[in-house]
């Protein structure tokens, strides 16, 4: 762990002696960029209230390249987690230009699978300080995945349509051995390949008005994902994703209005599942309909044309989404949040936001038995920035 | 069979917008008459603000252009007259 850190430090400081050196162009070129945030939360939830700053979460992006055709790029996470520090590798991949119209990615890469998790998420540009429901952990839909990937876009008159086609190690089924409530659920944070069978993935990109201001997407990826040589080989799993995107400067309210939603489906096919740990040599199995789905509408105004400075650095932001799980299943749950946002731009890439949300659930394998519908309530105060 | 009919009406409608567009020469003209600054005033928002032109010196704006037309999808026209624009503004 500390050898990691001191090697972070070695590349930073590597990357800004190259920096200080580089007033000439040269076919190499060493960058680090990146974003961090810190930050209060608090939530009000029926078992009590916690109050606490998070924070320091530093995420440096390395950009290595060569020629004008040829770039690694990479994206580390530091983040204390209950007193530790964690680091996570957040994607790692080389990156080749074929030509105008295509590229190919190897190695991790964060996942064309709507748009949230591959262009949204990171903390300067997340309008607010929390994802929507259904992604992160015990999600529904991938962030990143090993594999190839074959991506690019073109000109149609006078619109543009990108895409991509990808093929990962994909997720694994949880089969219950090690946390039985969480029987049928995928596990998206594995990256080893349990099976032969590979996943398949793809995103079509359309962007149909001129000013590139609108963008519909449609995103698949599918495979199995039982282990190999268990009675979940042949499961499989198929999710799919519609994102939506539309973002202006309109004159007549003097302002960026911005809005983006992504629905999400996760279906995995029948298996059946032992009724706990202690019976998983027993006959006592059960089957459920596991289909998962999870959305977010989320819309935000910026008066970037007022005249006061103050104001036209104001945002306000709304967001409602929503995820429900397998009905039956141990992890069974009907999730709502709505969110609430005033944001301060303090640059064009560092921001204050303060953010309300209120959480609605029924259910989830954490939750207690009979506990009912439950409202708890969230306030964050985060301060990032990306560099 | 829900999800097929749904998918392939998604991917018609996708069809269906992308040989109307096609079809519009004028449309075709003003996209490739656009100069850098206005591809960087309209597709950097997409995701994020605007970046100021000050922020990066010209090596590095080849470095996040070619970042950039990965995690955005832009075209190779659209990139490298926005790395041009701001390499001359900065």
């Amino acid at each position: 762990m500390k050898k990691s850190f001191i090697l972070l430090i070695a590349l930073f400081i590597l990357g800004n002696i190259i920096h200080a050196q580089d007033s000439k162009s040269s076919r190499t070129q060493f960058m680090v960029r990146g974003y961090g945030h810190a930050g209060l939360d608090y939530f009000k939830t029926p078992d009590g209230t916690d109050a606490s700053y998070v924070g320091a979460a530093f995420a440096p992006i390395f950009l290595f390249k060569q020629g004008n055709r040829f770039m690694f790029e990479s994206e580390l996470e530091f983040v204390l987690e209950e007193n530790k520090l964690e680091i996570n590798l957040e994607y790692a991949n080389l990156m080749f230009v074929i030509n105008k119209y295509l590229m190919i990615r190897a190695g991790k890469f964060l996942l064309p699978f709507g748009t949230f998790m591959e262009r949204l998420h990171p903390a300067w540009i997340n309008r607010l300080s929390s994802k929507p429901l259904g992604f992160g952990h015990d999600g529904i839909a991938p962030a990143s995945g090993i594999g190839l990937e074959l991506r690019g876009s073109a000109p149609i008159g006078g619109s543009t349509i990108n895409y991509s086609i990808y093929s990962t190690n994909g997720p694994k089924l949880k089969d219950g051995s090690e946390e039985p409530e969480e029987a049928g659920m995928l596990n998206f944070e594995n990256y080893i390949d349990n099976n032969i069978n590979k996943f398949i993935g793809g995103r079509v990109g359309y962007l149909p008005l001129n000013n590139s201001s609108m963008e519909f997407g449609l995103s698949y990826f599918t495979g199995k994902v039982g282990d190999k040589g268990s009675i979940y080989e042949d499961v499989r799993a198929s999710l799919w994703a519609v994102d939506f995107s539309y973002v202006k400067q309109i004159s007549p309210i003097q302002g960026v209005i911005d809005i983006k939603a992504q629905y999400n489906q996760t279906g995995v096919s029948e298996a059946y599942y032992p009724e706990d740990e202690e019976h998983r040599d027993s006959t006592d199995f059960y089957t459920f309909n596991n289909l998962s789905r999870a959305y977010y509408a989320q819309l935000s105004y910026r008066p970037s044309m007022a005249g006061n400075m103050f104001l036209k650095n104001l945002e306000i932001v709304g967001r409602y989404s929503e995820l429900n799980t397998p009905e039956g299943s141990d992890w069974e749950s009907n999730i709502n949040e709505l969110s609430f946002g005033l944001n301060y731009w303090i640059t064009w890439r560092q921001v204050v936001k303060i953010n309300y949300g209120i959480v609605n659930s029924e259910g989830g394998h954490d939750a207690e038995e009979g506990a009912g519908k439950q409202k708890s309530n969230t306030l964050f105060v985060h301060w990032a920035i990306g560099f | 069979m829900k999800k097929l009919i749904l998918i392939s009406a998604l991917s018609l409608s996708v069809t269906a917008l992308a040989i109307y567009s096609s079809s519009c020469t004028s449309q075709r003209e003003i996209a490739a008459q656009k100069s850098g600054a206005e591809l960087w005033g309209q597709n950097c928002i997409r995701c994020h603000n605007i970046p100021s032109p000050a922020a990066y010196s010209d090596v590095e704006w080849e470095t996040i252009g070619l970042h950039m037309k990965e995690r955005a999808n832009m075209t190779k026209e659209q990139i490298d007259k926005v790395v041009m624009f701001l390499q001359t503004v900065n």
